[in-house]
Formats: structure tokens, C-alpha cells, sequence
């Protein structure tokens, strides 16, 4: 079949001719799903080259993500201590029993107050002898010189609130002194906090650490197609044309990394299960391994795809740079 | 179709590659380039594939100075000139039909449409039976039809070549030029760069002589 060739008298303007919207649509529709194949197609052709490189991405990204998954799970036993946090009133050494059961009523019907709970001098000289088994010893006091005390849960255990609260509680007659014990749990939440930001500056390292990843590798395979680069520039290739295959090579890498990086961490979260609930057991508490739920998950998968697709970004536009056709 | 005006064209501060070149070539018009390596032929072609910016002068295409052009508007116009390379600058890792189809994709051609205009141009240059094949697999003669089937497969306004016939046979090169007749014969405006002065004045077209840059003949066809 012979057909009429180029037949054409006028040249369509120098400013070109650009397809109808529609059409146009439809075709860089159509190039994008060509290229996603293509750059999938031309990493599973090296496996090797291609496992090692996500292998890499996985591992600069399993650090901030374990790091994130623990604090995450230390979030939550912060949690429990906050419903742990008490405090105590102390009721003046005068203060009979009957009268301690009073007080104790007062310091229940304040608006601040979840749980009282009274300990008289004689349960709490019990309690005592028996946590330091020094029994002889204070047997052999005439007087208990414990007052009676009073455990108390309050409603918001916010360390301000809970400050407030102790203030208020003092006013009460009958009661000596309110003590609280924040101190320890205020050090693990400015732990916690530095835990957070150091997630934080790890998570910003190895991303970093990712996009070069990428960025090394997708230079690399820009030098080995220089030619075609070149060879389709020259006959009217965009730049998005061009750099749309090293785009989805770059995303294919962060998630097959981000995949990695997925199996990875729930093979060491179980590899880990057993000793660690053994650990926090042994302490009586009931502590389970984190994993990461579906949103971690997806949050992982989106974040290394993304950073593969931006290492790749900044990779091709470095290097189409220097390819000018000769 | 192509005018240039007083061009000049510098690289780095000294060497100057040409120097006020001023012609025109008219629509559907054949023109031949000549003159040694290093007259200029290139650099003069470079500017018109806008490889290249005028260091003086204007080149207008279609009436339009190209130096004019927006970066993002180079490759729409690059997509109206066909082009014909020396080293046919194929991509050797696919087949042939892909070679010629490639600045349809790169518009976004739909691919029936695309598929049957590779076909046509394969069919013109004569290689229809070898869509398949990989350019490796052909001759230098054939890789060059290739290279021609692919500049003329967008069904350009102008067709640029660069010593087409450089790395051939006295035989080949005779059919080669012959090729771009045939186009020229249907309207396409030809421009070939060649040194094969045998060849191209049997072939009575009009014939531009550069030396050193300058143009020093404008010889009409005979």
C-alpha cells in the first residue's frame, strides 16, 4: 500500500500548533500511563541493582519510623500515668477517725476531686512497716507518728490543674499539708518532647538521606539515556516529556523502599514481641509492641513514594541542564 | 520559508563560525549547503533548529524570528521541522517502527492514527517489511531511511538534512537525494547539507557555497 506522503504547503506558524484540549488530555494521560509501566518495566529488568537500591531507602527510612512507632506507644503509657497521677493530704496529727472520715467527705464533695480515698494512722503505719520491714524498729515507738492521709484522684490531671487543686485542697479543715509528686512525670514528658523533636531532626536526616538516594541513583540512569534525551529533545520533546519516566522511576524506588521499609519493621516489631511484653511484665505492666496501624502505614508508603518522586525531581533538572543536544 | 538577515554567529569571544549570512529560501524550494568541514554548514543549521541563537542578525522561519521564541515554545516549533542527521541519531534499544513513531508520541498522537502514518513513511522510504526489526539489524543505508522515515513522518513544512550522505555510497547517496526530491516534489521545503559537490550539482537545485563562514555563492538551479 503506497500512500500520498506529506502533503502540506503551509507551515502552522512558528509559535506551533498545539493539539485540542480534549485530545491533549487524553494523550498526556495516555504518556503517563506509558511511562509508569515503562520505568517499572525497566527496574524489574535489573533486580538486583533495583532491590539494592530500595534496600538502601528502606533502612533511611526504618530509624525515624521505629523511633516514631516507640514514642508513639510511649504516648500511650503517658496516658496511663496521667490516670495514675494522685494526690495526697496529709490530715493534722489531732485529727481523730471519726473526724478523719469528715474530712475525708469534704475533700470528696470538692468540684476538683474524682476519688478519695482515707488511710488512717494505723493503715498507713502498716503499710509503712511492711514496704521497709522495719517492723522492730518502729515497734518499738510509743506514739504512730503517722498522720492519718487521704489518696486523691483528681478529675483533670493536667499538672496545672492539679497544682491548682492541691492549693485548694489545703483550705480544708482538717488537712495539714497536700503534697503532689509531679516532678518525675513532668521529666518524662519534657523526655517524651525531646523524644519528639529528635524524631523530628532523624526523620529530616534521613529524608535528606532518601532524596540522595534517589537522586544518585536517577543521575545515573539520566547519564545512561543521555542519547535517547537528547535524540527526543531534538525532535521536539517538552521538558515534562523528558523528565516523566525518571519521575515515576523515582516514586517506584520510594515505594518499593517504603515497602521495605513496611515488612522490615513488622518482622522486627515480632522478632522483639515476646521479649519486650516479658520485660514490661515483669515491671506488671501491660505493655504490647507497637506495630504500625493502616494510616501509619499509609502515611509510610505516601511519604517514601513522595520523596522518591522529589529526589528524582531535583535529580532530573540538575542534569537535563548539561544535556544540550551537540 | 527561511530568511536570514545579516547573521552572524560567534563562539566564545573569537571564533566567529558565520558571519553575515543573508538569504532567503522561498516555499517548496530545494537548496543545497556546501562547502568544507567547518564552513559552516552546521552552525547554520543549528540556528535553524534553534540549537543555536544568532549572535547578529534575525532568522525568520514562516515569517516568525525564532530567536523570539519562548524556551516553552522551542520544542512546538522544533516538532514543524523535520531533521535529518549525519550519525541518523536512531535509539538502538527499540525497534524500528518505535524509532520512526517516536515524534508522534511525543505529541501524543493517538496511537491507530500514529501507527498508520509510521506505516506510510516506512512504506516511502522503503522499509515497510523491516517495522520490526532493530536498527542494529540494518545497514548504514537503511538506518538512514529510518532516520529520514522519522523526519518526515510528522508530514513537516521543512525538512532539514546534515550530510545525509556522508557515510555512504556513491549508489545510496543518489538514492537517498532522490528521497528528498520526492518530498520536495510535494510541497516540503528541503534544505541538505552536503560536501559531495558531484553529487549535488548533477542534481541542479540551487546551491549555497560557505567558506570560512561566509557565503560566497548563491548559484540558482541551473
Amino acid at each position: 500500500m503506497r500512500e500520498a506522503q506529506p502533503r502540506h504547503t503551509s507551515m502552522r506558524g512558528a509559535r506551533g500548533q498545539r493539539p485540542r484540549k480534549g485530545s491533549q488530555l487524553r494523550a498526556w494521560a495516555r504518556h503517563h500511563r506509558a511511562m509508569c509501566r515503562d520505568s517499572a518495566t525497566r527496574l524489574i529488568r535489573h533486580p538486583l541493582a533495583s532491590l539494592l537500591t530500595m534496600l538502601a531507602i528502606a533502612i533511611a527510612l526504618i530509624l525515624p519510623a521505629g523511633l516514631w512507632l516507640t514514642l508513639d506507644s510511649a504516648r500511650l503509657l503517658d496516658a496511663e500515668l496521667d490516670e495514675s497521677a494522685t494526690l495526697t493530704a496529709y490530715l493534722e496529727q489531732a485529727v481523730g477517725d471519726a473526724e478523719a472520715g469528715r474530712v475525708t467527705e469534704a475533700l470528696r464533695a470538692h468540684e476538683g476531686v474524682a476519688e478519695a480515698r482515707l488511710i488512717t494512722a494505723e493503715a498507713g503505719m502498716r503499710e509503712f512497716q511492711e514496704s521497709l520491714g522495719l517492723e522492730d524498729a518502729l515497734a518499738r515507738l510509743e506514739n504512730n507518728p503517722l498522720p492519718a492521709s487521704v489518696v486523691i484522684s483528681p478529675r483533670d490531671t493536667a499538672p496545672e490543674e492539679v497544682e491548682q487543686l492541691a492549693g485548694a485542697l489545703e483550705e480544708v479543715s482538717g488537712v495539714d499539708e497536700v503534697r503532689l509528686d509531679l516532678a518525675w512525670l513532668e521529666r518524662l514528658r519534657r523526655l517524651a518532647e525531646l523524644g519528639q523533636r529528635l524524631v523530628l531532626a532523624l526523620g529530616g536526616l534521613f529524608g535528606l538521606g532518601v532524596l540522595l538516594i534517589v537522586g544518585n541513583t536517577i543521575r545515573l540512569s539520566v547519564e545512561s539515556r543521555r542519547q535517547e534525551i537528547e535524540v527526543v529533545t531534538l525532535i521536539g520533546a517538552t521538558h515534562a516529556f523528558v523528565r516523566r519516566p525518571f519521575l515515576y522511576s523515582g516514586a517506584w524506588y520510594g515505594l518499593g523502599g517504603g515497602l521495605l521499609a513496611w515488612m522490615l519493621l513488622s518482622l522486627g516489631g515480632h522478632w522483639l514481641a515476646s521479649p519486650v511484653t516479658a520485660l514490661a511484665e515483669s515491671y506488671g505492666a501491660d505493655y504490647r509492641m507497637p506495630s504500625l496501624d493502616w494510616l501509619g502505614s499509609a502515611v509510610l508508603l505516601f511519604s517514601s513514594t513522595l520523596l522518591g518522586w522529589s529526589g528524582a525531581w531535583v535529580a532530573v533538572n540538575r542534569h537535563l541542564a548539561d544535556i544540550r543536544p551537540r | 520559508m527561511i530568511e536570514f538577515e545579516h547573521v552572524g554567529k560567534r563562539y566564545g569571544g573569537r571564533f566567529e563560525a558565520l558571519s553575515n549570512i543573508d538569504f532567503r529560501v522561498r516555499r517548496g524550494e530545494m537548496v543545497f549547503l556546501t562547502g568544507h568541514s567547518g564552513a559552516g554548514k552546521s552552525s547554520l543549521l543549528r540556528l535553524l533548529m534553534r540549537l543555536e541563537r544568532p549572535s547578529r542578525g534575525r532568522v525568520l522561519v514562516a515569517g516568525h524570528d525564532i530567536d523570539r521564541l519562548h524556551v516553552s515554545q522551542v520544542p512546538y516549533y522544533r516538532r514543524q521541522i523535520g531533521v535529518v542527521f549525519q550519525d541518523h541519531q536512531l535509539l538502538f534499544d527499540r525497534s524500528v517502527f518505535d524509532n520512526v513513531a517516536l515524534p508522534l508520541t511525543i505529541q501524543g498522537m493517538e496511537p491507530h492514527e500514529a501507527a498508520r502514518r509510521v506505516r506510510a513513511a516506512l512504506d516511502k522510504v522503503g522499509l515497510l517489511y523491516r517495522e520490526k526489526a532493530l536498527p542494529i539489524e540494518l545497514s548504514t543505508g537503511e538506518q538512514q531511511r529510518v532516520g529520514i522515515a522519522r523526519a518526515v513522518v510528522n508530514k513537516p513544512a521543512l525538512l532539514l538534512a546534515d550530510e545525509p550522505t556522508g557515510n555512504l555510497d556513491p549508489q545510496l547517496s543518489t538514492d537517498i537525494m532522490t528521497l528528498f526530491e520526492d518530498f520536495n516534489r510535494i510541497g516540503t521545503t528541503v534544505m541538505v547539507a552536503s560536501h559531495d559537490l558531484a553529487l549535488i550539482t548533477r542534481l541542479r537545485h540551487r546551491i549555497l557555497r560557505l567558506r570560512e563562514g561566509r557565503l560566497v555563492a548563491d548559484e540558482e538551479a541551473a
